[in-house]
């Protein structure tokens, strides 16, 4: 954990810096994410929209809720139960999207989710592997452009976009790595 | 041989409402299967198995070897050809086309989740049989959604696949999605 609280406090000292990816062990993928958003609000981001394409809403935010994260200044998308097709369950912080998973309608909800959170915040993508199994590269790679060129304006909002380790040498991973600020390698 | 202990120690450390991916070797794939569909049915689990590689009936007989319950398992078989057999042998086995058909075993698991109210957890035995016979990016999509259907239902699982045989990409993007990777 320290090794990567040490990387994000070098790296959010540069306030170019506005988009970040998170090379991570699939192993401890999911407890790296946890370990991110911690620390990331340790730092003053309170404000999270969250992505969430890997894990319904409902496991997620049971999750968070047990490891003590507050999830009161949260907004989650639900893309996981969008794309397997589960009924949509009303919840104050859940915006669900078409199970289409249409990058237009992705885009505007966080865009709107964004809107709604006052303060310092971050658009945590929880897997861009995963959504690239439901749209064509292209796609994914107008969705990443955007979300960056969305962070570049904002003042207060930072974007971390999260990979597997082992798929990182894709080749449009190496797109959006062109793109990205910062590069971290997790290590655990 | 596995080691026992530490195998039944880690499981019981993660299963509890979480998804392990249990990596192991082709000679020690059988022995991984049956001690843990043992210690689950000790845990009081229902267990649901999807059965891509032994015939069901095959299967059956191995658990009545080892002294495993077999009255709270319900299999899924996807191998031994028998789904237009109009006599089926007992209640708790439902026989799916072959590997390929992973809608009909979605639908399949999603009414078993449905219709057992009990503690339960599914066994998917094995994920490298099912990539024989699917599309990588087809078998993580619905490893994706099975494993979405079982987070919202509080399932737990057991995801066995052989180690080292399997595509890096493919290994990464399903174990990404767990919450455990286990190596016996």
């Amino acid at each position: 954990m320290r090794k990567l609280e040490s990387s994000l406090n070098t790296v959010l000292k540069d306030k170019n810096v506005k988009s970040i990816m998170l090379e991570l062990n699939t192993e401890s993928y999911f407890e790296t994410n946890i370990k991110t958003i911690k620390i990331l609000q340790k730092k003053g981001f309170g404000g999270v929209v969250y992505v969430s394409i890997q894990r319904p809403f409902k496991n997620i935010s049971s999750t968070l809720k047990k490891q003590r994260i507050s999830i009161k200044n949260m907004l989650f998308i639900d893309v996981a139960s969008a794309v397997s097709n589960e009924a949509r369950e009303k919840y104050k912080e859940c915006v669900h999207i078409s199970p289409k998973l249409d990058v237009d309608e992705l885009i505007k909800a966080i865009y709107a989710s964004a809107e709604k959170i006052k303060g310092k915040k971050f658009i945590f993508i929880d897997s861009l592997t995963t959504f690239a199994l439901y749209k064509p590269i292209s796609e994914t790679l107008r969705f990443t452009e955007f979300l960056m060129q969305l962070v570049k304006g904002e003042k207060n909002t930072v974007l971390i976009l999260n990979v597997a380790k082992d798929l990182s040498q894709k080749k449009f991973i190496q797109n959006v790595i062109v793109h990205a600020d910062k590069i971290i390698e997790v290590k655990t | 041989m596995i080691d026992l202990a530490k195998f039944t120690k880690e499981l019981s450390n993660c299963l509890e409402g979480g998804i392990v991916l249990v990596e192991t070797s082709a000679s020690k794939i059988l022995e991984v299967h049956l001690e843990a569909v043992k210690w689950l049915s000790k845990q009081k689990y229902t267990q649901i198995i999807l059965s891509t590689t032994r015939p069901c009936k095959n299967l059956l007989e191995l658990y009545q070897k080892n002294n495993i319950d077999t009255d709270k398992l319900i299999i899924l078989c996807t191998c031994c050809k028998e789904k237009n057999n109009t006599k089926q042998e007992k209640n708790n086995i439902i026989h799916i086309k072959n590997n390929s058909s992973l809608l009909e075993i979605t639908f399949s698991l999603g009414e078993c989740i449905k219709l057992i109210k009990a503690k339960k957890t599914i066994f998917i035995d094995s994920i490298n049989t099912l990539l024989i016979h699917n599309e990588p990016n087809s078998l993580a999509k619905f490893i994706h959604s099975v494993l979405t259907k079982m987070r919202l239902n509080n399932v737990s699982g057991l995801l066995i696949s052989l180690d080292l045989k399997m595509d890096k990409e493919i290994r990464a993007e399903i174990a990404q999605l767990c919450d455990r990777v286990i190596r016996v």
